[in-house]
């Protein structure tokens, strides 16, 4: 199967319209973030997160007059029994996640106070030393002992793992290794809890602060070094074109994640950086056929001809790449889960617009470039200029010269 | 085929055969790929070390100091007071000249400058060299405390390195008890042993009340909580007790759990034989005085010293079993020399763990699967070449993984699979070449050499730039987003690895077993 086989679109001569839907779109998101804010996620705002999965329904009312100045949403599909619990910054460093969980753990878990171990809130070596002071099975007060009860312990948190939390305590005393002794310890000495932790997340407003200006240098610097590169690789035109192209992918992702009004998280700012090198890898193929065809093909060309050739030479592998590229995006989009769901939009997203780019503003930049500078000049350098990548060339081919003699 | 093809063939094989016995569970190597906290579950934490408390505590014991000498040497106490951390101020009784002193704040200049105040006080303030060196030496022991107690947990690979900013990161893989395990690690556990002057009372005021009043300015005033006779809680007192220190928790031993009168749980403790001799003077020369046992500025029990006590005690304190297990675990490995707060957390339970890498696993197996589909599908043939070269660099990309004990995390299960679509570029850059070649009426042979030689660069290119912006990443990342950096560099390398030299060789051998064909499926 072969696709887009002698394509000849022209794609220059629609550049004004690529550049009008592109500033539309950025506009409709600017839009939406003038409307909502930018919505940081704790990373960057700080704050704290705290994910709980809850034995029976989700007592949002309790939790909304218990945590006045939390915003508390239900998280994932209501079978799913879990709340996300959102703290504003506090101006003051500390454990806010923490406390907020263990002050909830007071309030939903009166059982707590009586020295009952919950086994849907602690871990193993709680579990463990309940049991071993209790000794059901008479193994003693030695380490084997210890290591003993600490196994059984292990088996019950390993199956709330896996159940993601205790129902009844009926499901903890059939974890494997727990004998009717230990049963009989861990009905009255233990019990189960309102809730388990799923994640819970704190950033302090100094490391927030911190990460903001780190993320923003990261993005800004990692252009600038591909603008750098691609000069050094190609031209000053194409490296500033290449700038120009990736400013419009990142805006592009950044203008969608305000139209879902998604949260500007780390992982957001790692899909970003990502974007900055990978978008930019169709507009370097793209590029790489304009200056071949200017060695190969003597007949002089308009900047618009040789642009529009290079593209639809390169057309094929473009779609074949994004599209595979796509392909196990939106994989990760569907069953990736909860967690990576935005990185997943994002990334999408921008090697959509990358791919868009190559084709749309990267010729627009180039011809207004040229245009502006009033000269004709040769967009891939003078061709006296030895060419970067010719010695690499030279030496892959040579050792297979030699093979075919 | 010729020996030059042959020994490309035995290289992959190596390559092959090396990587995957490399990702291969075995039984001493269970986990050959490491996992993140975001995939095992786990805490990682930023934590600052509050460095004023250890220089105010050097500022305190030299205001101490500085009393003692004027007593040993017979001249008049001063009186002292700290102005902040690092300063303070010593004012002797009216009528006497700051100069009497002047031997003995001779002793406090190495450390301390001194100057005369324009009322006739001397001033202390620690100098910027001591205080950096105090700073430098509470992170490193804050640092091995917190070891000491993250080794005593039981805790697998744990992460525990000081960072710029007086601050420490933790990784904790594995926990399943945060709360728990901070607790343990956030416990200053500053052990003290401190002699009652007076008597307890209900308010701060009243207690000071009841202390001599030469003794007023020598005594720090402690909470503490007030039992009935069943050891039940039933409200606060607080204890005028001596500033002086005379037996602190370095002067421990050991320290466990025992079983109290009533069969409640009790610390007890063993004292060093250096401790023992400081303990034996304190309760020999004190008998029938109450003396207070404070942890953390709180003072936990009060006995009255019924004997000489030499090296054994106990430390009561209505604890539960567990939380007597864990004083008596941060007793055992030491107090940490100043406190710390918490600046960052990021905590996954396990059961979140659990569910990130079963959804991450199969979003990229469903992803790698329909990736391969469309390639079979679009260039037949040759699309199962670059199937091998895809499958040889997963293992690749696992098995670098697994020597370089690179960590994988759910950013980084996306770094994959991306990075599988990004060699497929490669693949399609190098195929459409030979496509386009073969449109011109080449021969195979040409097309081939063509197509590879051709592509070469430009997939330098696309390579470089990913890999700059990966660069980009590892250093703006942690955790997770660090590991996803990482997978996407390891990735990037094979990608170039398997599209010129694994794919190149395949074709070759397809050449030349199929005997210089003059067509080939592509």
């Amino acid at each position: 199967m072969q696709l887009f086989v002698n394509a000849n679109y022209n794609f220059v001569k629609w550049r004004f319209h690529w550049i009008a839907f592109s500033i539309l779109w950025v506009l409709i998101g600017l839009g939406f973030y003038l409307k909502n804010g930018i919505n940081w996620g704790i990373d960057f705002a700080g704050g704290a997160n705290i994910t709980l999965k809850f034995r029976d329904k989700v007592p949002l009312d309790r939790l909304r007059a218990d945590l006045a100045d939390a915003s508390i949403q239900q998280y994932g599909k209501p079978v799913d029994r879990a709340v996300l619990i959102r703290l504003p910054m506090q101006k003051k460093e500390g454990d806010y996640a923490g406390l907020t969980v263990a002050k909830l753990n007071r309030d939903l878990n009166p059982e707590s106070a009586t020295g009952k171990v919950d086994l849907n809130f602690h871990g193993r070596d709680p579990i463990a030393d309940v049991i071993f002071t209790a000794d059901p099975d008479r193994k003693g007060t030695n380490d084997a002992a210890k290591q003993y009860y600490l196994g059984v312990a292990e088996n019950i948190i390993s199956k709330r793992s896996d159940l993601g939390i205790f129902t009844s305590l009926d499901q903890a005393v059939s974890a494997p290794g727990v004998t009717p002794g230990i049963a009989s310890v861990l009905r009255q000495k233990t019990f189960v809890g309102q809730f388990n932790v799923l994640n819970q997340e704190t950033v302090g407003p100094q490391v927030g602060k911190e990460l903001q200006g780190k993320a923003i240098w990261a993005v800004i610097l990692s252009t600038l070094a591909m603008g750098v590169y691609l000069w050094l690789r190609f031209d000053v035109l194409f490296g500033a074109a290449a700038v120009v192209c990736i400013i419009h992918d990142v805006s592009v992702s950044i203008a969608f994640l305000g139209m879902i009004n998604g949260e500007m998280s780390l992982n957001i700012v790692a899909a970003l950086l990502l974007i900055v090198g990978f978008s930019i890898n169709d507009t370097v193929v793209m590029y790489d056929r304009v200056r071949e065809n200017k060695r190969k093909i003597k007949t002089r060309m308009t900047l618009e001809e040789q642009l529009n050739k290079a593209m639809n030479q390169t057309l094929s592998r473009t779609i074949l790449t994004s599209g595979s590229v796509f392909i196990v995006l939106v994989a990760l989009l569907l069953f990736g889960g909860k967690v990576i769901h935005e990185f997943a939009w994002i990334l999408l997203i921008g090697v959509l617009a990358g791919t868009y780019s190559t084709v749309t503003i990267v010729p627009a930049v180039a011809i207004a470039w040229n245009n502006f500078t009033g000269r004709k000049r040769d967009i891939a350098g003078p061709a006296s200029r030895p060419r970067a990548e010719e010695p690499v060339r030279a030496e892959a081919t040579t050792p297979r010269k030699r093979k075919a003699v | 085929m010729n020996t030059n093809l042959l020994w490309k063939v035995a290289l992959i094989l190596a390559v092959l055969v090396i990587f995957t016995v490399a990702i291969i569970p075995t039984k001493n190597n269970p986990e050959p790929i490491r996992r993140g906290l975001d995939l095992k579950g786990g805490t990682h934490l930023v934590m600052r070390v509050n460095v004023g408390d250890a220089v105010r505590l050097e500022t305190d014991q030299a205001m101490e100091q500085l009393k003692t000498q004027a007593t040993k040497n017979t001249l008049p106490p001063p009186t002292t007071r700290r102005l902040n951390d690092a300063t303070f101020v010593a004012t002797p009784p009216s009528g006497v000249s700051p100069s009497v002193y002047d031997r003995i704040v001779a002793d406090f200049k190495n450390e301390f400058e001194v100057n005369n105040t324009p009322d006739g006080a001397i001033q202390f303030k620690i100098k910027a060299a001591s205080v950096s060196s105090i700073e430098r030496d509470t992170i490193s022991r804050a640092v091995e405390t917190i070891r000491n107690r993250v080794d005593a947990l039981g805790v697998t690979e744990p992460i525990i390195a000081p960072e710029s900013g007086n601050r420490i990161v933790i990784d904790l893989p594995s926990i399943d008890d945060p709360a728990r395990v901070k607790d343990i690690i956030k416990t200053t556990a500053q052990l003290q042993f401190r002699l009652v002057e007076g008597s307890p009372a209900s308010d701060a005021q009243a207690a000071l009340a009841t202390v001599p009043p030469n003794m007023k300015n020598d005594v720090d005033i402690m909470p503490g909580t007030r039992e009935n006779d069943l050891g039940q809680a039933i409200g606060t007192d607080y204890y005028a007790v001596r500033k002086v220190v005379p037996v602190t928790g370095t002067d421990l031993k050991n320290a466990r759990v025992q079983k109290g009168r009533l069969g409640e749980p009790v610390i007890g403790f063993s004292m060093t034989a250096d401790g023992a001799r400081k303990f034996g003077d304190l309760t020999g020369a004190n008998v029938g005085r109450q003396l207070a046992i404070v942890l953390d500025n709180k003072i936990q029990s009060a006995p009255r010293i019924n004997s000489r006590i030499d090296d054994q005690g106990v430390i009561e304190g209505r604890f539960t079993q567990q939380q007597a297990a864990d004083l008596a675990l941060v007793l055992r490995s030491g107090s940490l020399p100043a406190s710390l707060t918490t600046m960052e957390e990021r905590t996954v339970g396990p059961s979140l763990g659990r569910d990130s890498i079963h959804q991450g696993v199969l979003a990229s197996l469903i992803g790698f699967i329909a990736l391969i589909s469309a390639v079979l599908f679009y260039y037949k043939g040759a699309g199962i070449n670059a199937v091998l070269a895809l499958l040889l660099n997963l293992i690749i990309i696992l098995g670098m993984m697994a020597f370089f004990k690179a960590t994988l995390t759910l950013p980084g299960i996306a770094g994959i699979i991306l990075t599988l679509g990004m060699a497929i570029d490669s693949n399609v850059l190098v195929f459409e070449r030979i496509r386009e070649e073969l449109r011109e009426g080449k021969t195979v042979r040409a097309s081939i050499e063509q197509g590879f030689s051709r592509a070469f660069g430009t997939i330098i290119d696309t390579h470089m730039t990913t890999i700059i912006s990966a660069l980009f990443l590892f250093q703006f990342g942690t955790g997770p987003i660090k590991g996803f950096a990482v997978t996407l560099l390891i990735g990037l390398l094979a990608s170039v690895f398997t599209a010129f030299f694994v794919s190149r060789v395949i074709f070759d051998i397809h050449y030349k077993a199929a005997d210089r064909p003059t067509e080939i499926s592509i």
